[in-house]
């Protein structure tokens, strides 16, 4: 595998937290490469580490030791005032609870992600109207979040991780709390922003998620058990 | 980024309108109280300026506290160092009605200084007093607005004579000769008539409430005031410059008084400025996390919720200036028909009630912002 090429660079990432006196290994000893446009999905049981490495790789948390390098950027090395920074430009978060803001239109949700990243209000209002047509809500952008589905707020979501281009997103149980029908949807739109260039790594227990990615990661007990390409059907 | 601080005020909106009418609460009675101080530190200062030029006996016992006479003016007078001294008798006008801030009063004073005492005030209608005016009153524009009056009226004053059987109340008309223009002194309440008709009204003999003595104008006039107490026993002589002190003293403690009890009102409004940013950031912890995993900058969120903090200040600053002015203003109109005011809002009291309503939403709002700041994005995120 080409290093240069890679999106995500993960080396010996680790993590331990001491839970009184006793020390927990979340993550233990993780290095794997993720290239442009690869959809993969990080499986594994609960406890098996997959949220927490998660966390590091989205500057939620920092690691016990390692590396992780996001677009050639060490991003673990961030100080708190990069740390925003790399968030809004390198990193798009889809988060299981959707976790819209409740008095903002679908619109302005989307909005907010250029706002912290000083987009001027014209381009960003462009840009809002475009990902959420993208995402077929066109006639559900001022809609507040009380007002759409599961399913339309998590489109909404992943036109505000997609926001201000970011070198890659990181979805959290994206379909954990929809029905089948709309899981299916989701996924099929991941996978075709996938296609169209944007790295995805998804964090699920559902296998038939990751069954439609192009590649798993099983993780246990802290540590990558295996990493298999899924063949495309 | 104020559209965001906007909504977010308005989405709660019986928690803000208390908290905003808190702040209102506070700086109305700023606006209140401030106002009277205001009016009456305005009022001292004209009032001052308008004798700045001399020095005042009194008894030794304090004004009041002892006779004064003709003889004890002549004495002044003949001190080195004063060009002229005159003698000035006050009186209320209405001695059964003694007022809730003095009221108005009568003044005798010697026609012939009449215009000299006033400086610069000119009359709005009629002429001064003059040598030989008997039963003559040259009115405060006060007075004249409290009763109506015009140049050729009469006036009514009334005088309370202890007798044996006990008090006789004495009235007489006095024809109005002059109006002064408005000074915001304590000369628009006061009735000014000659001297010598004065103390046989009121029944005074020569005696004079106070001497006013004109230094010369190369005299020092604290030397000469000290000249004067030397010279002329059982007085009390006050420059300018020490009469001016000690009023101010006294105005220091009623200002402090009166704006203590308003700043303490409106200090209550701002801990329930903070008492509901608290709730507020507490109850939107996860979407402060939400706003940090999106790359929102620790200066981007203590600059909204500051925000919210700060407009719900000068939102309260606003409506207590509105409230409060309303009151004033309404008070002021119901006092003027009584010949007397009790407020002034100056552009001074407007700034530092808006400045300081601001700055009280601020600082409330500094804690709640900075825990909302600091939240770990991780932490907030799993917050329930």
């Amino acid at each position: 595998m080409n290093d240069n090429e890679a999106i995500l660079r993960v080396r010996n990432l680790s993590k331990t937290y001491m839970q009184g006196k006793i020390p927990v290994h979340a993550l233990s000893d993780v290095s794997f490469d993720v290239q442009k446009s690869e959809f993969l999905s990080i499986v594994g049981p609960s406890g098996s580490g997959k949220s927490t490495f998660l966390s590091m790789i989205g500057l939620l948390d920092k690691p016990t030791s390692g590396s992780v390098f996001i677009d050639g950027i060490e991003v673990t090395k961030a100080s708190d005032r990069e740390a925003p920074v790399i968030r809004r430009e390198k990193i798009g978060f889809v988060f299981q609870h959707f976790n819209l803001i409740p008095t903002l239109s679908a619109l302005e949700n989307v909005d907010i992600a250029m706002r912290f990243a000083r987009v001027p209000k014209s381009r960003r209002k462009e840009r809002a109207v475009e990902l959420l047509t993208q995402m077929g809500l066109r006639d559900r952008m001022n809609h507040k979040p009380s007002e759409l589905s599961g399913g339309e707020q998590q489109r909404v979501a992943i036109a505000r991780a997609m926001a201000n281009y970011p070198a890659i997103i990181l979805a959290d149980e994206p379909t954990g709390e929809v029905d089948t029908k709309t899981r299916d949807m989701i996924v099929a739109l991941l996978k075709e922003l996938a296609e169209k260039g944007q790295t995805i790594l998804i964090v699920t227990h559902d296998t038939a998620v990751s069954a439609r990615t192009n590649r798993v990661i099983t993780m246990r007990d802290g540590m990558i058990e295996s990493d298999t390409k899924v063949e495309e059907k | 980024m104020f559209d965001l601080i906007i909504k977010n005020i308005t989405q709660r909106k019986l928690r803000t309108g208390l908290t905003v009418f808190g702040i209102a609460l506070g700086i109305f009675a700023v606006i209140v109280m401030g106002g009277m101080s205001e009016h009456f530190n305005l009022t001292f200062d004209r009032s001052m300026s308008l004798t700045a030029d001399k020095i005042r006996v009194l008894p030794e016992g304090g004004f009041g506290g002892g006779n004064l006479n003709e003889s004890k003016v002549r004495e002044v007078k003949r001190v080195p160092g004063v060009s002229d001294a005159y003698g000035l008798l006050e009186a209320p006008l209405d001695p059964e009605s003694l007022g809730m801030f003095g009221g108005d009063m009568v003044l005798g004073i010697p026609p012939e200084k009449q215009e000299l005492a006033m400086k610069d005030t000119k009359l709005t209608e009629g002429r001064f007093l003059v040598t030989g005016d008997s039963y003559r009153a040259v009115l405060g524009s006060g007075v004249a607005r409290e009763f109506n009056l015009k140049v050729g009226d009469e006036l009514e004053v009334k005088s309370k004579r202890v007798a044996r059987a006990g008090t006789i109340t004495h009235t007489r008309n006095f024809t109005v000769v002059g109006i002064l223009e408005y000074t915001g002194s304590f000369f628009d309440n006061a009735v000014q008539v000659p001297l010598d008709r004065a103390q046989k009204f009121f029944d005074r003999g020569d005696t004079v409430s106070l001497i006013l003595a004109v230094p010369d104008p190369n005299a020092d006039p604290e030397d000469l005031t000290k000249r004067i107490e030397l010279n002329v026993e059982k007085v009390k002589a006050f420059s300018p410059a020490e009469l001016r002190k000690q009023i101010e003293q006294s105005l220091v403690v009623f200002s402090l008084i009166t704006i203590s009890a308003a700043v303490l009102a409106a200090i209550i409004g701002g801990l329930s400025v903070m008492n509901t940013m608290l709730m507020s950031v507490s109850e939107r912890t996860k979407e402060f996390g939400l706003m940090k995993a999106l790359g929102a900058e620790t200066r981007d969120i203590l600059f909204m919720t500051m925000g919210e903090a700060a407009l719900m200040g000068i939102l309260g600053g606003i409506l207590g200036i509105i409230g409060g002015g309303a009151l004033v203003y309404y008070l002021n109109d119901y006092l003027a028909s009584k010949g007397t005011t009790l407020f002034t809002i100056t552009p001074r009291l407007l700034v530092i009630s808006i400045v300081f309503s601001t700055l009280l939403g601020v600082i409330s709002g500094a804690y709640p912002a900075y825990r909302a700041a600091k939240m770990s994005p991780m932490e907030a995120l799993r917050y329930e």
